[in-house]
């Protein structure tokens, strides 16, 4: 059973107070360890080929679409989900989901996406989109 | 027939535990209503409520405010029911049951290593939550990794905050 904080912890500064534990830093760094490796296969995994959205409903694969390069022009989707329709638009920004029938539109404020790994997953309406591949404007942030 | 009065130090400590639910229930409202911070993410300050109850009541009252709280809080915000309540009950039961064990078996933690594989059980109970029962996909987690670094500082702040609110409550007034 861990100790209680002692009385001493009140009069400390802040960062003494953030400074944790011998074992709480060792939980962090396995921790940390741990989500840099995920991190990192995920990001080997998915950041192959060209930037796709895909676009699910629960388990079915409905769609996979090319992600637009600059200049090119945008499209939109409309898939049925769970209680309705989504409308998914996919242009320079990335993908993003523009309406959709749930009640806490947390899907359609997330905004545009277009990094490899990112998702939009809209749980009422059971609709997922990921994205995958390196999109073409990628490389100007990465090459120095 | 008389139902016996209980005595004053067990209505003291079912007093503080209501007080700490209604402490709870106002946070998880307030969360509820920040600004998109993005729909997996939250500062945890509800959770810093069962991480409380845990030091000063055990963990029996942690468990029952997280459940209270998530229930309470969903039908306060209309979402009782909906799969948003599900994925809160899950994560909120998920830290709860993980910062108990942590307390109780690991030697020399603190409140913040508690409180950090707390955060972590809330992140991913939530995912394997929505991918078990909402979007069977495994891509969802994906999205893991960013979240559990947030979840990791978020953590480790509330468990920071823990330990000061802790060592200011189990003083004597």
């Amino acid at each position: 059973m861990a100790t209680l904080p002692s009385e001493s912890d009140s009069g400390q500064s802040m960062f003494h107070l953030l400074k944790g534990s011998r074992t709480d830093r060792l939980l962090l760094l396995v921790s940390l360890l741990l989500i840099a490796i995920a991190w990192f296969v995920i990001q080997s995994r998915v950041s192959a080929g060209p930037a796709v959205a895909e676009i699910y409903h629960d388990q079915l694969l409905l769609a996979t679409y090319p992600l637009p390069q600059s200049g090119e022009s945008s499209h939109s989707v409309i898939v049925q989900g769970e209680l309705g329709e989504t409308e998914i638009v996919l242009d320079e920004q990335g993908v993003r989901m523009k309406s959709s029938p749930c009640s806490s539109q947390h899907c359609v404020l997330s905004g545009a996406h277009k990094h490899a790994g990112e998702i939009i997953a809209c749980v009422p309406n059971r609709i997922l989109v990921t994205v995958r591949g390196k999109s073409a404007s990628d490389f100007d942030a990465i090459v120095e | 027939m008389l139902i016996p009065r209980p005595s004053l130090s067990e209505l003291e400590s079912r007093t503080r535990w209501v007080a700490l639910l209604v402490l709870a229930i106002g946070l998880h409202l307030f969360e509820a209503s920040l600004p998109n911070l993005g729909p997996w993410f939250k500062p945890g300050l509800a959770n810093l409520v069962t991480l409380i109850a845990l030091v000063l009541m055990g963990p029996r009252a942690a468990l029952t405010l997280a459940i209270g709280r998530v229930l309470a809080g969903s039908f306060l915000i209309g979402t009782l029911f909906t799969p948003t309540f599900v994925i809160s009950m899950a994560g909120g039961i998920a830290a709860a049951v993980m910062m108990i064990a942590a307390w109780r078996y690991i030697p020399g933690i603190s409140l913040i290593g508690v409180s950090l594989l707390g955060a972590l059980a809330h992140m991913l109970a939530q995912f394997v939550t929505v991918e078990s029962l909402f979007i069977q996909q495994s891509v969802l987690y994906y999205a893991l990794p960013p979240l559990l670094l947030l979840s990791c500082i978020t953590g480790w702040i509330n468990g920071a905050l823990a330990r000061y609110i802790a060592a200011r409550l189990t003083h004597e007034i």
